[in-house]
């Protein structure tokens, strides 16, 4: 007997081999600490590569096509965007200071780690003061001044919590934070055209340059907008700046021109002029000298994006079974801003003078002579992507002028006289309201990653997001000269871009037409790329722009090229095949311009828009931060 | 009979004894013999002329004298007493005794004092067995040995446990009022040897000795064992089993005796767990068969489990033979592997599990072995078909027509629709059929009603038995579960269980309890995430236009115009690809026991536990085309709408746990006190190890993963810890008096080493006030046989999914995110923020008063329970101090906020019976609420907030909502009404749309407008009704017997959304079908003119595809939301058992044979929506309940 009480005793002690303590002792094993990380170059820089995931951009391949739509220049196929009458004060809203708070720790921690170099500590510091300010110009340019912190803070418990309440800084002093510092850094960092993905030279000029323009012009057309402004230039910079900024923009931009930052320059490697205003954004090899910083993505390695699976044409979608393609529909708006070659606006010819349809023998006739980006930016209707032929067109029209469609491509029906049952409209739509078709005749071409399987949710897409090319340095350019009174520099920036699209015509810029020609040349190279509404912001024409009002197809045809021109909603262009046998025109095709059904509401940017709305419980928390005007 | 009456002749000896050392058995003794002669005669009927058997004779003398007189039987079989023969008081016993014997030829031997035995003279030859003089015994006489003092080789043995008679007894197993039972079971104790009743509640049976116990049971009386002693007539009267008070049941460490109980503790046995056949899980057949437990299940998939909770109060703690485990080991148990399941509803019966007890604990114990082996199969076969689920039109004329009428009514009025591009022609050659294209298709049938019945089957076999040295239960179950897409959606599961005790001596026993099973669900691989979502939308998404393939050609996938996702077609494993989920599960359990010597009462038990849980998952989806039909060329071609995205994943998981358990008891009577005391300590490690991996392949053909395809691998790894000590003291006086009081000291290593430890105190009583005497002695006590009351109150905690592991450290995470860097992909760091480190586990003081009690010899029983759980410490964030934006942190989280769930229980079983005919009817109803307390100093902007947001002293799972006051009867109603309706100024509104109360009065509808409408429970499965019930009706009639259960439950809402709201949901992705529902509908006369005159439906007028961009279907009002109330059938179960007399020949202890139907019908209110009434999807698409029709038998052996 006395063994088995032996032997349970000697059970029951196992456990006891250990204390209570060391038993509930379970150390995690994915967590670091402060002196581990910050002692060993490759956890440093799995921080910073962190901080890099986490910087903001507008428009992102990321966050989604739907970052990319709105503002009437695409229809977004969950119609989102296109009922609403306004935008709320909240839209576009960014203070997220967590982030700033984890860049200020980096920037703190790595100048007290003693294992890194020199070099490489002056290189991780001036990237995370790069993402701090690039972070600081995402927040200005959406929110106006906002306080700047620029190193972190502990409250502690007990303390007096009004010392920790920082107020809004001048927007003008957010604009020179920016500058400052992208002018202290930028010579710690690299000079290397094919680094793309970290911060560089050219990065940190891109974003002086930018951030410059964008302050001279909110100085120069603030006066246009009085009521937007706060009291001490917490929203609004005076306009005596303005010509300091532009000068700053233009010294930037010329130090990336000059090559001083690395060997920059406009793509130009397929004869193709649309495909190789396409290839600036899928090729990824070192031939591309053209961007200069991007959110780069990787297939087989865990960082890849949807944007492709999203948007592709309907009918060539690697997703179709799942329901995914199609969703961004590019606007009428936008495709008939794109110049003919004779440097001359016009509207995609659909009627004659006296009313009566035009006819075009092929379908991709309505489009000849237009601005080779055009192509690029968007699929049109008869041509192709990945080398198969886009089937956009929206079925009949009979001699007595009626449509005859089906509400699919797969009903087949007999057209009148006929017994024959056969496909009475495009596989790719465009059907009203038919989900994963284009809804304005137009699918989105920029961003498409012409990679087979690219467009799965397995594979995913890693063509990169650029933040900032080479054509913007010399937009930014030809702006800044523009407005600082130099049209012939401003004229010879110009032309380099139009010219790699496709213009053998140089313009002149001049005091009457240059404002119209930057706006519009920003626009069309530009379309997708996230400067859209800030740019119609700075100039404060966005309430111009975006009036409220409802479009007439006169609205639409007229005024092109024209910087104010409304742009409320977003138009759509049918390509329909004649059908009336024993015609001269039976079998050609004729165009309609329409609105979308799901059209419904026409966008009205307020004043109230300017700035957007800091969170009320942000100012609760901190009562020293002015509300934005207007709201 | 009589053959086991000649085998015993053989053998047998017979023995009387008696014991001269102990008087109160020598008089019992004596009685039994005078009445033995009495039926002896009977018996043999040998008794004739008045001459006396000598066997009878010989008995008498042995109780004169005091001495055992031992014979084999067969000497004395029919030898009578000389006539001549008296016997003389005062002359020598062994003198007479001699005389008499040698009269009829025999002889006797006194072996000692007080036994004799007779044997026969041989007269011839050398065997003369006078010269028997040599006695060899052993200590008990148990064998004796005669040995020829002359010749050693002639012996006679005589042993005296083969002693044996046939003795046979008739008898009557009566009710309390003298009715016969028919059909109980009389078995032998310790044999294998019994019989049954018959109709009148009769029985015979031959029995060994006078030693024999019977054992009397029968369903729904209490069992009796019975000592045959001398007797030949045995009558008996059976208690109904009312739950008998003496009834153990589990409770947390150990087991107590429910008249003891303080605590609310529900307990549910093995009997009816095994009857329900409902689904695959042990949780789907407790619907309403534990007065507060809640049940709900939505979904019921293959493998599927319910959503079961204690009170509502959330996810309940599950305990398996002991040991911590989760809900998906306790749903897949074999259900005919619980012995029971107690479920701890209050403090004083859950603290004891401290730290994760505050959602109540269910309590679950295995089967064990005892008495006879036995050999047992149950095995049943069922049919499930889905319960409801929405259907759709299967015509194209009909479906175009309704569609252009929701198409037109979309532009009426300067809506947002676009017409339509059907026409009166279109639909009339639709109407006609003439074209081959203008066909119709039923997705419904195709997918649904061409795989009914779906089987689902079970089979359990176990071997089970025991004796004093061991006990075993050793058993097998399969189950598999198909579904009503097809054979291929099914769920299969294999468990054994083997619990083994070995007691090597009085004071120790070991057990061992293994439980395994392999748990397998597969189906297609399905694109999407749920597997199941896409079959069952394809119902409502695909219009009758649509067909499965390109000219029906079954070779040529078709795309339906864009969305084949729905096409069932390919949602099979040759085209679709495979999904394969496997879990294999070991538990091994050793458990030693050990009762102290020489302490009365005071034991020792150890238990060790490991378990092993490994997940193999594997999931493919294939690339697959699909083909347009060219019909003037006849042709197909790939139309590129097909899937070219490959899709591999693989999931590897173990779970390890082990459990080290010590455990002291003491329990002990002294006098009129008892004392109880309970001590364990107990540490649980549990490590967790996960890798999911993706890839691509780069064909169909290849099973196997390649690294040059794989794109992700994501690796895990954590450990928990945590180590309890517990104290438990209980005490009662008179057993009318109980108190207990326990604590747990809890910690766990998820929160701050500061914070880890907890204290779980609470404190119970009890009071049987029907054992004091002026209850007992009163009018009162007639009726009320018993009645206790009794309170607890407690504190338990919750430590789960409070805090993140390892929040209180600072430091980098590791891994955060991928990003490419110079091309290469960097794994990211980020820094965890503040450590939050003043978080640690919720509070709960449970309050719990309540009475049991026994009416009428407890024919009727019942309970009520009030119960009150205040919750505290719920995480929250301090707003003392509002933390400015800029600072870029927030103030870490504390125990904060407060809550409470509260409400009644009470349950109620009658049984009695009436002739042969025994009944009972029962029932349970249980009320809870959950009510939101503090949320520590919310801050409201204004009244309006504060009404809107506020939470609380607020009750909990509120939906808010617009009110309907009706519907526009016409144009003109809508162009004089002065309320915007829409937002719109009332333009898009046509008759039939939705009027919302305007109830501030302002002439608009917003925000404002909202009020509480619901209780919640759309879209979270997880959500239990306020309200449960359940009641069961028992029936039998001698081999017959019927039961059935019903539960409902009320007090929960279902918000119609999507396909349920509005027509032709999905339509503009070019799908898109019409609910049925919606053909109520207000429409015109003519869908084509505009102008024609309204029809007045249930539903608004159709819009085709609206959403949410009309004002009927943008908000939710309560005209959308339905208060659902429902009692549905659960098990009725017909059954027949082969009475025994029929069974014996075949050496079958029990075969019973059953039909039995589940959800067989439904009272409710979701009826005229299609839909389950548990339905929690808001679109109501989704595998919800079945209707299960079972047969099945059991066979013991």
């Amino acid at each position: 007997m006395k063994k088995f009480i032996i032997i349970l005793v000697v059970f029951l002690g196992i456990d006891s081999c250990n204390s209570d303590k060391e038993f509930l002792n379970v150390p995690p094993l994915n967590i670091l600490t402060q002196e581990t990380v910050f002692n060993d170059p490759a956890l440093a820089l799995s921080v910073l590569g962190d901080l890099y995931n986490r910087a903001v951009d507008f428009t992102s391949l990321k966050t989604g096509w739907l970052s990319f739509t709105d503002f009437g220049e695409s229809f977004p196929s969950d119609g989102s965007t296109v009922s609403n009458t306004t935008w709320d004060y909240t839209a576009w809203s960014l203070y997220e200071y967590g982030y700033v708070r984890d860049l200020n720790l980096f920037i703190e921690r790595i100048a007290i780690s003693t294992a890194l170099n020199p070099a490489e500590k002056s290189r991780f510091i001036a990237e995370a003061r790069f993402l701090r300010a690039q972070y600081y110009f995402e927040m200005v340019k959406r929110m106006g001044g906002v306080p700047l912190i620029t190193k972190s803070l502990v409250f502690p418990i007990g303390g007096d919590i009004t010392t920790f309440q920082v107020a809004r800084s001048k927007e003008h002093e957010v604009y020179d934070f920016i500058i400052t510092e992208s002018e202290d850094i930028k010579n710690s960092l690299p000079n290397d055209a094919n680094t793309k993905s970290r911060a560089t030279k050219a990065a940190a000029l891109a974003l002086q340059c930018r951030a410059a323009l964008y302050a001279g012009s909110i100085a120069k057309y603030g006066a246009k907008t009085p009521l937007v402004s706060l009291p001490g230039d917490i929203v609004g910079i005076p306009a005596n700046k303005s010509q300091q900024y532009y000068a700053k923009a233009l010294s930037a931009a010329n130090e990336i021109i000059d090559g001083k930052a690395g060997a920059y320059k406009l793509y130009n490697s397929i004869p193709n002029l649309s495909e190789n205003f396409s290839a600036i954004f899928y090729d990824k090899t070192t031939s591309n000298k053209e961007s200069i910083f991007v959110e780069d993505f990787k297939a087989y390695a865990g960082k890849t994006h949807m944007f492709t699976t999203n948007t592709q044409p309907f009918s060539q979608s690697e997703e179709a079974a799942n329901s995914d393609a199609g969703r961004l529909s590019p606007s009428l708006n936008l495709v008939q801003s794109f110049e003919k070659l004779d440097n001359t606006f016009s509207p995609i010819e659909t009627i004659n003078s006296d009313g009566t349809p035009m006819y075009y023998s092929s379908i991709t006739d309505v489009f000849k002579n237009r601005d080779a980006r055009l192509a690029a930016t968007v699929i049109l209707p008869g041509e192709s992507f990945k080398g198969k032929l886009v089937d956009v067109w929206a079925g009949y029209i009979l001699s007595n002028g009626t449509v005859f469609t089906a509400a699919n491509s797969s009903v087949l029906r007999a057209l009148p006289g006929t017994t024959e049952n056969v496909q009475v409209v495009g596989s790719d739509g465009p059907v009203d309201g038919l989900a994963f078709r284009t809804q304005t005749g137009f699918y989105n071409r920029k961003y498409l990653d012409p990679i087979p399987q690219s467009g799965t949710r397995g594979r995913g897409s890693d063509l990169p997001f650029i933040r900032y090319r080479y054509s913007e340095i010399l937009l930014n350019a030809a702006e800044a000269s523009f407005e600082l009174g130099d049209f012939s520099k401003a004229s010879f920036f110009i032309n380099q871009v139009r010219s790699r699209a496709g213009f053998t015509i140089p313009i002149t810029l001049n005091s009457d037409n240059g404002f119209n020609r930057i706006v519009n040349e920003r626009r069309v190279e530009f379309a997708f790329e996230g400067h859209f509404l800030f740019d119609m912001k700075r100039w404060r024409i966005a309430n111009s722009v975006w009036d409220g009002s409802k479009m007439t197809t006169t609205d639409l045809r007229s005024n092109i090229g024209i910087a104010t021109k409304r742009n409320t909603q977003p138009f759509g262009l049918l390509p329909y095949k004649y059908f009336n046998p024993g015609n001269v025109n039976h079998g050609k095709w004729l165009f309609k311009e329409v609105l979308p059904g799901r059209v419904t509401g026409a966008l009205n940017f307020r004043n109230g828009n300017y700035y957007s709305q800091i969170d009320p419980l942000a100012i609760i928390a901190n009562p020293k931060l002015l509300k934005q005007p207007n709201q | 009979m009589k053959k086991s009456f000649k085998i015993s002749l053989k053998f047998g000896l017979l023995f009387i004894g008696i014991n001269l050392n102990n008087n109160v058995v020598i008089s019992q003794t004596l009685a039994a013999l005078n009445t033995s002669n009495k039926s002896n005669n009977q018996v043999y009927n040998t008794s004739d002329n008045g001459k006396k058997l000598l066997s009878e004779y010989l008995n008498l003398l042995s109780s004169k004298f005091k001495s055992n007189i031992l014979f084999e039987e067969n000497l004395l079989r029919g030898v009578f007493v000389p006539n001549n023969f008296t016997f003389k008081k005062e002359e020598n016993f062994e003198v007479q005794l001699k005389s008499l014997l040698n009269s009829v030829g025999l002889s006797f031997k006194k072996i000692n004092d007080d036994q004799i035995v007779v044997f026969k003279i041989e007269k011839k030859g050398t065997q003369i067995n006078e010269n028997f003089s040599k006695i060899i015994g052993d200590n008990n006489l148990e064998n004796i040995q005669l040995i020829d003092s002359k010749s050693q080789n002639n012996t006679i043995n005589i042993n005296r446990s083969s002693i044996i008679i046939d003795k046979p007894i008739k008898g009557k197993i009566k009710d309390e009022n003298g009715n016969g039972i028919p059909g109980a079971s009389i078995l032998i104790k310790g044999t294998n040897q019994g019989t049954q009743t018959d109709a009148d509640g009769n029985f015979s049976l031959s029995i060994k000795d006078e030693k024999s116990v019977l054992v009397i049971s029968t369903i729904g009386y209490t069992s009796q064992e019975i000592l045959v002693g001398n007797r030949t007539q045995v009558d008996i009267s059976l208690k109904v089993d009312s739950r008998s008070l003496d009834e153990v049941i589990v409770i947390g460490y150990g087991t107590q005796k429910k008249e003891s109980l303080t605590g609310s503790i529900a307990v549910i046995n093995s009997k009816d767990i095994e009857r329900v056949h409902a689904g695959a899980t042990v949780s789907s057949g407790l619907a309403g068969k534990i007065a507060g437990v809640t049940f709900r299940q939505a979904d019921a998939r293959p493998g599927s489990s319910a959503s079961i909770q204690i009170r509502n109060m959330g996810v309940p703690l599950y305990i398996i033979d002991g040991i911590q485990q989760d809900a998906g080991q306790f749903n897949n148990i074999s259900p005919n592997d619980i012995e029971s399941i107690s479920v701890l509803k209050d403090a004083a019966s859950a603290a004891v599990y401290g730290a994760r007890a505050a959602n109540g604990v269910v309590v679950v114990t295995t089967k064990t072995g005892s008495g006879e082996v036995k050999f047992n199969i149950d095995t049943n076969f069922g049919f499930q078909n889905y319960f409801r689920y929405p259907t759709a039109l299967t015509d194209s004329y009909e479906y175009l027509n309704y569609r252009a009428d929701a198409e037109l009514n979309g532009v009426y009025n300067g809506g947002t629709g676009k017409g339509t591009s059907i026409t009166p022609d279109l639909l009339s050659q639709y109407k006609s059929g003439t074209n081959p294209l203008y066909q119709s298709f039923n997705w419904r049938k195709y997918i649904f009603e061409d795989n009914a019945n779906a089987p689902m089957n079970t089979t359990n076999l176990n071997f089970s038995g025991g004796g004093e040295k061991v006990n075993f239960y050793v058993s097998a179950t399969n189950l598999s579960q198909k579904s009503n897409l097809g054979n291929e959606w099914n769920f299969n599961r294999t468990n054994f269980q083997s619990n083994v005790t070995a007691k090597p001596n009085k004071n120790l026993s070991i057990s061992m309890n293994v439980n395994g099973r392999l748990e397998t669900r597969t189906n297609p691989g399905v694109p999407g995430g749920d597997d199941y979502n896409l079959p069952t939308l394809a119902v409502l998404r695909n219009t009758p236009l649509e067909r499965p393939f390109a000219n029906d050609n079954p070779l040529y996938l078709s795309d339906l115009g864009g969305h084949a996702a729905t096409n069932y077609a390919f949602l099979n494993e040759q085209l679709g690809g495979k999904f394969r989920q496997n879990w294999r599960v070991l538990t091994t359990a050793l458990s030693i026991d050990y009762n102290v010597p020489f302490i009365k009462g005071l034991k020792f038990k150890g238990n060790f536990s490991h378990y092993i849980a490994d997940l193999l998952y594997d999931n493919t989806e294939y690339t697959f085309i699909t083909y347009s039909y060219n019909p003037a060329d006849k042709t197909y071609t790939n139309n590129g709408k097909g899937s070219t995205n490959p899709w591999r994943e693989r999931e590897q998981r173990k779970e390890l746990n082990t459990t080290i358990q010590g455990i002291m008891t003491y329990d002990n009577k002294f006098n009129n006190h008892s004392i109880g005391a309970t001590l364990v300590a107990e540490r649980i490690s549990l490590t967790s190890l996960r890798n999911w991996l993706h890839s691509i392949p780069i064909s169909n053909n290849l099973p196997l993963i390649y690294f040059p395809t794989m794109d992700r691998y994501d690796d895990r790894e954590s450990s928990e810890a945590s180590v309890g000590y517990v104290g438990r003291f209980n005490y009662n006086y008179f057993d009318k008096y109980f108190v207990e009081a326990s604590v747990r000291r809890d910690a766990y290593y998820i929160f701050d080493p500061d914070k880890q430890i907890g204290y779980f105190p609470s404190i119970s009583a009890g009071w049987r006030l029907s054992e004091e005497k002026f209850i007992k002695n009163s009018i009162i006590g007639n009726i009320l046989n018993d009645f206790k009351l009794r309170g607890s109150y407690g504190l338990l905690g919750d430590n789960r999914n409070i805090v993140t592991p390892y929040a209180y450290l600072p430091g980098y995470t590791y891994a955060v995110s991928t990003n490419i860097l110079d091309g290469n992909a960097i794994l990211t760091s980020r820094d965890k923020g503040l450590p939050t480190n003043l978080l640690s586990w919720t509070k709960s003081l449970i309050t719990d008063i309540g009475f049991d009690f026994g009416l009428f010899a407890n024919k009727l029983t019942g309970s009520y329970d009030y119960f009150y759980r205040k919750r505290s410490g719920l995480p929250g964030t301090r707003n003392d101090i509002l933390l400015p934006r800029e600072l870029g942190y927030a103030l870490p989280q504390e125990n904060l906020r407060s809550d409470a769930q509260f409400g009644h229980e009470i349950s109620l079983l009658y049984q009695n019976a009436i002739g042969n005919v025994k009944y009972n009817v029962g029932g349970n109803l249980s009320l809870t609420r959950s009510m939101n307390l503090l949320s520590y100093n919310p801050l409201f902007s204004n009244s309006w907030d504060e009404y809107r947001n506020s939470t609380e002293n607020r009750y909990g799972r509120i939906d808010w909502g617009y009110q309907v006051i009706g519907q526009f009867a016409s144009q003109s109603e809508i162009n004089n009404y002065k309320v915007n309706n829409d937002g719109q100024g009332n333009r898009t509104l046509i008759p039939g749309d939705l009027i919302y109360k305007d109830q501030n009065n302002d002439g608009k509808i917003d925000e404002y407008d909202q009020r509480p409408i619901g209780y919640g429970g759309t879209g979270d499965v997880n959500m239990n009704p306020n309200i449960n019930f359940g009641f069961t009706l028992g029936l039998s009639y001698k081999s017959w017997a019927i039961q059935a259960d019903f539960s409902g439950g009320s007090g929960i809402s279902w918000l119609q959304n999507a396909e349920s709201r509005w027509a032709f949901q999905n339509g503009s992705a070019s799908g898109g079908n019409l609910n049925t529902i919606f053909q109520d509908r207000w429409h015109r006369t003519d869908v084509f003119d505009l102008n024609s005159a309204w029809i007045p439906g249930k539903y608004p007028a159709n819009r085709f595809d609206p959403k949410t961009g009309h004002s009927n279907y943008a908000s939710t009002s309560d005209y959308w939301m339905q208060d659902v109330s429902f009692l549905r059938s659960r098990t009725i179960e017909l059954s027949y058992s082969i009475p025994d007399r029929y069974l014996n020949n075949y050496k079958i202890k029990r075969a019973r044979f059953y039909i039995n139907t589940y959800n067989l019908f439904s009272i409710d209110n979701l009826k005229e929506f299609q839909v389950d009434p548990e339905v929690s999807n808001a679109n109501g698409l989704q595998a919800a309940q079945n209707r299960v029709v079972n047969v099945g038998f059991n066979l013991s052996f």
